[in-house]
């Protein structure tokens, strides 16, 4: 579980505005949960409290029941998994097992189980273990990235931006192995900026909007929350955009299939 | 106009051709989007375009291209940036000053501006992209979005003939993506710019965009106006690249065999599109 009580944040001490204004909120374990905004609204420093990269100026980050502020990050790092935008700022060996094996040896795993869980990843997403990282494309070294986390077997995993230069193949790919994730138990939090995406995968939004949260809904009803999406500069999905504009009950419509068929009925009618 | 024939490269040390036999036509003044997968080659095409290909990459050219009647490999590499302004993919590659204002004089001084145009060229580049603010911060201490604005208005100020783009709104919410791609319109429309950009984002580049090219694992699949290439959905389907949900919805509603649906490329088209279907049967119904 992850839990914010009163959260506030400042990169810079003397700053007269917090990063993060006094923010609260929980998450129970298995939820998926996207955090929408524009640049600068705070989202990734959300996410970096979580992992405890960042503690915070004021308030607590409880994951797990364990307050931040009293592990260090590197204890936290079993537990959250970071999935960067950038897959090379995460990504250092020469080939993708020694990549995989590496936060594993970090994290004190012992050799044998090393081994075992690097060959179930790689089996799972079907890798090359001596192919070179860096010889792959972008959106292949987010997958090498993702199964490197998903090897530590973490309760959480945080997606910062991960689609960011990946073509909808890959981006599919990346989503549906998180999706998968998620059913087994995993709690997901990403922060995007693809809406369409944050729709198709999310079940719950948070908007952010100069450091607070502005609305903590499902992703039908945040969207169609007008003052939110303009305080934070965010555009709806096109299908809910749409039914927005035609009223009449279109307005109901999540999907290109909901709305096809509202179409079709009010046709027939 | 930028005309490329028969193009095909093949980096130095690379088993095969990264780009096949391309044959396509820019006019001056065009807006057009290239998209692809991951791979596929556009990021080469734009290095063919802005003559880093061949003269910085090296490697097996075949063909020509040709720019406002400059043939790229008979061109010095100078001559070529004074006509095509490039804003790259990593734009902290791009970065070569410390402070804002020293990015956009490096360029401006390079290509020899005098000096009494320079600030009246810096002001007016900073104030279309909106970034009069940013003028005297440290780079380093810029958002990616932020850092993104000043690499377009260090090439803006050149005043180039042709603005070729590589992904420019990576780092970009999709607020400041569409300010992005605004400015771009109207320098097409207005200045009569050619632009060029390489982007994943359909929906700005169905919005914004004149003409689309398609490239898949190094060819040319389609290269035509926006609606002709969405009217081919299947096309983009096939090359990994998803449709706008509008232009799905409307491909959905043919499927029910409602005739004569537009493409719609965008929201404003789809509302457009279900009104009249929607007002056509209730006067029937009448």
């Amino acid at each position: 579980m992850i839990e914010f009580k009163n959260v506030s944040f400042s990169y810079d001490s003397k700053a007269k505005e917090h990063t993060i204004k006094d923010v609260s909120f929980k998450i129970e374990k298995g939820e998926f949960v996207s955090v929408i905004g524009s640049n600068g609204a705070g989202k990734s420093t959300v996410s970096k409290l979580i992992n405890g990269l960042l503690k915070p100026s004021s308030g607590d980050v409880i994951i797990s029941g364990t307050n931040i502020k009293t592990v260090p990050a590197s204890r936290l790092s079993k537990e959250v998994g970071f999935l960067f935008q950038n897959p090379d700022r995460q990504i250092c060996c020469d080939t993708i097992k020694k990549e995989l094996s590496f936060g594993l040896k970090l994290a004190g795993i012992s050799e044998e189980e090393t081994e075992a869980r690097v060959m179930e990843v790689i089996r799972d997403f079907g890798f090359e273990p001596d192919t070179n990282p860096f010889l792959i494309s972008r959106g292949e070294r987010q997958r090498v990235a993702l199964a490197s986390l998903i090897a530590l077997r973490p309760e959480i995993i945080i997606l910062d931006e991960p689609t960011t230069g990946l073509d909808y193949n890959e981006c599919t790919h990346i989503m549906e192995k998180v999706k998968e994730l998620n059913s087994v138990g995993v709690t997901v939090f990403m922060v995007c900026h693809d809406m369409e995406l944050v729709l198709d995968y999310s079940e719950r939004i948070l908007v952010m909007s100069d450091g607070k949260i502005i609305c903590d809904s499902v992703p039908h009803n945040a969207f169609r929350n007008e003052a939110a999406m303009k305080s934070a500069c965010i555009i709806p999905p096109q299908i809910i955009e749409l039914g927005i504009r035609l009223k009449n009950g279109f307005e109901s419509a999540d999907t290109t299939d909901e709305m096809a068929s509202l179409i079709a009925e009010r046709r027939n009618s | 106009m930028i005309s490329i024939s028969d193009f095909s490269f093949k980096y130095d040390g690379a088993e095969k051709n990264v780009l096949n036999n391309i044959n396509m036509t820019i006019e001056d003044g065009d807006f057009l989007g290239i998209i692809g997968h991951s791979g596929a080659g556009k990021s080469t095409l734009t290095y063919a375009i802005n003559a880093i290909i061949p003269h910085y990459y090296k490697g097996d050219f075949y063909g020509a291209i040709n720019i406002d009647g400059l043939d790229t490999v008979d061109t010095n590499l100078t001559d070529i940036s004074k006509l095509v302004g490039s804003v790259c993919q990593d734009i902290d590659s791009q970065m070569v000053s410390a402070v804002v204002e020293d990015e956009m004089l490096y360029g401006l001084e390079n290509f020899d501006i005098p000096k009494e145009e320079i600030e009246e060229r810096i002001c007016s580049a900073l104030n279309e992209i909106g970034i009069s603010h940013l003028r005297k911060r440290n780079i380093n201490s810029l958002s990616g979005g932020q850092k993104q604005k000043v690499a377009i208005a260090s090439i803006i100020a050149l005043k180039p003939k042709i603005l070729l783009l590589d992904e420019p709104t990576g780092e970009l919410d999709p607020q400041s993506s569409r300010q992005v791609f605004l400015l771009l319109k109207e320098m097409s429309e207005k200045h009569g710019i050619t632009v060029i950009v390489v982007e994943q984002k359909i929906m700005l580049l169905c919005e914004f965009a004149k003409h689309l090219a398609v490239i898949d694992h190094g060819k040319l699949i389609v290269h035509d106006k926006v609606e002709k290439v969405l009217e081919s959905s299947e096309i983009l389907e096939q090359s990994g690249i998803n449709c706008p949900r509008t232009v799905t919805l409307s491909n959905a509603l043919r499927k029910q065999g409602i005739e004569n649906i537009p493409v719609c490329k965008t929201v404003d088209e789809a509302e457009k599109m279900v009104k009249s279907l929607i007002e056509k049967e209730d006067s029937l119904n009448d």
